[in-house]
């Protein structure tokens, strides 16, 4: 129990001890807009309680999904189609691999220039960065799976198509959920960068989002300590929607408990 | 002359196709996407939405004759050999140390946790305002970005060296320092490597968002500085820099990788 306790102590002394300095050295800056813990907080309890935080939150969150939905519903047959085909692989292959190293951010220009800056092109962009990830998983589960089930499937006269939808689906789903988590870390940056380059290059025309919001907080009304409260709030839903994944794919795939 | 010229590039080209069998596949498959997107482009007819793969070629030509690609590319590969630097630096002791020492692991390890999941482009809006628009922003973003897959990875790395190597040694009497150097540091090189890879992915994502916003050169800022005039091949030309630049820095790395911890198992994961 003491063991316990001392590891306990030991894990929260650092973070207290830089909040504490953090503090200190905001206080004795003696500017009231150095961003500080106590502060940050208030600036926090704010943006909460006026309802700010929460819709910007929804509409980047709402963003997340739309475009990590369109991602996987197009990438998890492509992928396993890839997985199981080794001519369809070969030559799509060479599509994917061409686009997979440009940065999603990348896009973002042309993503405004043909869809406007509001919702669609933030959408698109969550899309393209989490196609990746999926899709790259999807070919190596697809690609795993026991040689052997695949010979005792064609022994026992099973089609191309049931072969992939009874043996090579299931095998592949645990990689499969691999490439859905990292490709929702990859959403949630990109929809911040999405959010944020519209904010910096439209002049903060209101498509909301959580993005956009630090960045109108640094252009408009310098207020750092809400910048870095919503920094936070990011970090927080970056952590939430992982581990909410997490726990999904535990559901879904109870055999894969890892 | 058994064959007439015509045959004998017919000849030519099937041996190489049954010589590469991926590279005709390439070659197939990007020219069958050129073709489509030519005709979606003559379709649009509109050259500042959807320019012509051919036009985009010629912008590429361009930039290259007058410098400004090699220029743009420079500034941001600069920024990534900084940045990849500082972190290395930052993380890569403080990673061997955590490694090796649970009670420092225990003391860091909260922190790491605690900053983690704010990405380095959640940064710059508070880094625009601490560094302003400069070179120092994209290195600061980039280095942060860089730094915790390093870390992570160097940690991982070292806990996987194997027990017995370090018990030998000790038995045998070498000094801690000794150990570290030659036992611990040479198992966790592979992993080690692979890490420093995670890190330039992440801070190339992270580059190409901070020069957008916050930097007055660099490939990010090309393809903003592009669009805004709306000489859209330019934007393109730009957007493939990125990805040829993001390719090649990869391959380059699984290069040294490869030469430098010969002894290293497929650590590569997935490709």
């Amino acid at each position: 129990m003491s063991a316990w306790a001392a590891r306990a102590a030991r894990s929260v002394v650092l973070p207290l001890t830089l909040l504490v300095v953090w503090e200190a050295w905001g206080v004795a800056s003696g500017n009231r807009r150095t961003p500080t813990p106590s502060r940050v907080i208030g600036a926090a309890i704010d943006l909460v309680t006026s309802g700010d935080m929460i819709e910007a939150i929804a509409t980047s969150l709402a963003r997340v999904f739309a475009g990590f939905a369109s991602a996987a519903l197009i990438a998890i047959p492509l992928g396993l189609a890839m997985g199981a085909f080794r001519s369809i692989e070969r030559n799509v292959d060479p599509l994917v691999e061409s686009f997979r190293p440009i940065a999603a951010i990348a896009i973002l220009p042309l993503a405004i220039l043909w869809l406007g800056t509001g919702t669609p092109a933030a959408v698109l962009i969550v899309a393209y960065a989490a196609f990746f990830p999926i899709v790259i998983h999807t070919i190596a589960g697809a690609k795993l799976v026991n040689p052997t089930l695949l010979r005792a499937a064609a022994t026992m006269g099973l089609g191309r198509w049931k072969t992939v939808r009874t043996v090579i689906v299931p095998s592949a789903l645990p990689s499969i959920g691999v490439g859905l988590r990292i490709g929702m870390g990859v959403a949630w940056t990109a929809i911040i960068a999405a959010e944020l380059a519209v904010g910096a290059k439209a002049g903060g025309g209101g498509s909301g989002g959580i993005g956009q919001m630090m960045f109108v907080f640094y252009a408009y009304s310098i207020e750092l300590n809400r910048i870095v409260a919503c920094m936070i709030a990011v970090g927080i839903v970056a952590l939430a929607l992982d581990r909410a994944l997490r726990l999904a794919l535990r559901y879904a795939m109870p055999w894969n408990a890892q | 002359m058994r064959y007439p010229r015509r045959g004998i590039a017919v000849v030519a080209a099937t041996a190489i196709a049954r010589r590469f069998p991926n590279v005709t596949a390439y070659v197939r498959t990007m020219a069958l996407f050129v073709a489509f997107w030519w005709a979606l482009a003559r379709w649009t007819a509109n050259p500042a939405l959807l320019p012509s793969p051919f036009a985009v070629v010629e912008a590429i030509i361009e930039l290259v004759a007058d410098g400004e690609i090699f220029m743009h590319a420079g500034i941001s590969l600069g920024r990534m050999l900084l940045s990849l630097g500082l972190a290395s630096l930052l993380a890569i002791p403080l990673g061997l140390a955590m490694g090796l020492r649970r009670t420092l692991d225990e003391l860091v390890d909260p922190v790491v946790e605690l900053l983690r999941p704010i990405s380095g482009i959640a940064w710059i809006p508070l880094a625009l305002f601490m560094f302003g628009i400069g070179n120092v922003l994209p290195v600061f973003i980039m280095t942060y970005a860089a730094f915790f897959p390093i870390l992570l990875g160097t940690i991982a790395g070292v806990r996987s060296v194997d027990r017995r190597l370090i018990d030998v040694a000790r038995t045998m009497g070498v000094a801690r320092r000794t150990i570290v150097a030659r036992v611990v540091v040479p198992a966790a090189l592979p992993a080690l490597l692979v890490a420093v890879r995670l890190g330039v992915a992440s801070s190339w994502t992270a580059v190409v968002a901070a020069e957008l916003i916050g930097a007055p050169s660099g490939v990010g800022y090309a393809v903003e500085w592009y669009r805004e005039l709306l000489m859209t091949p330019q934007v393109m030309a730009f957007i493939a820099t990125i990805g040829v630049l993001g390719y090649l820095t990869d391959r380059t790395l699984r290069a040294l990788a490869q030469r430098f911890t010969p002894w290293a198992t497929q650590l590569e994961g997935v490709r």
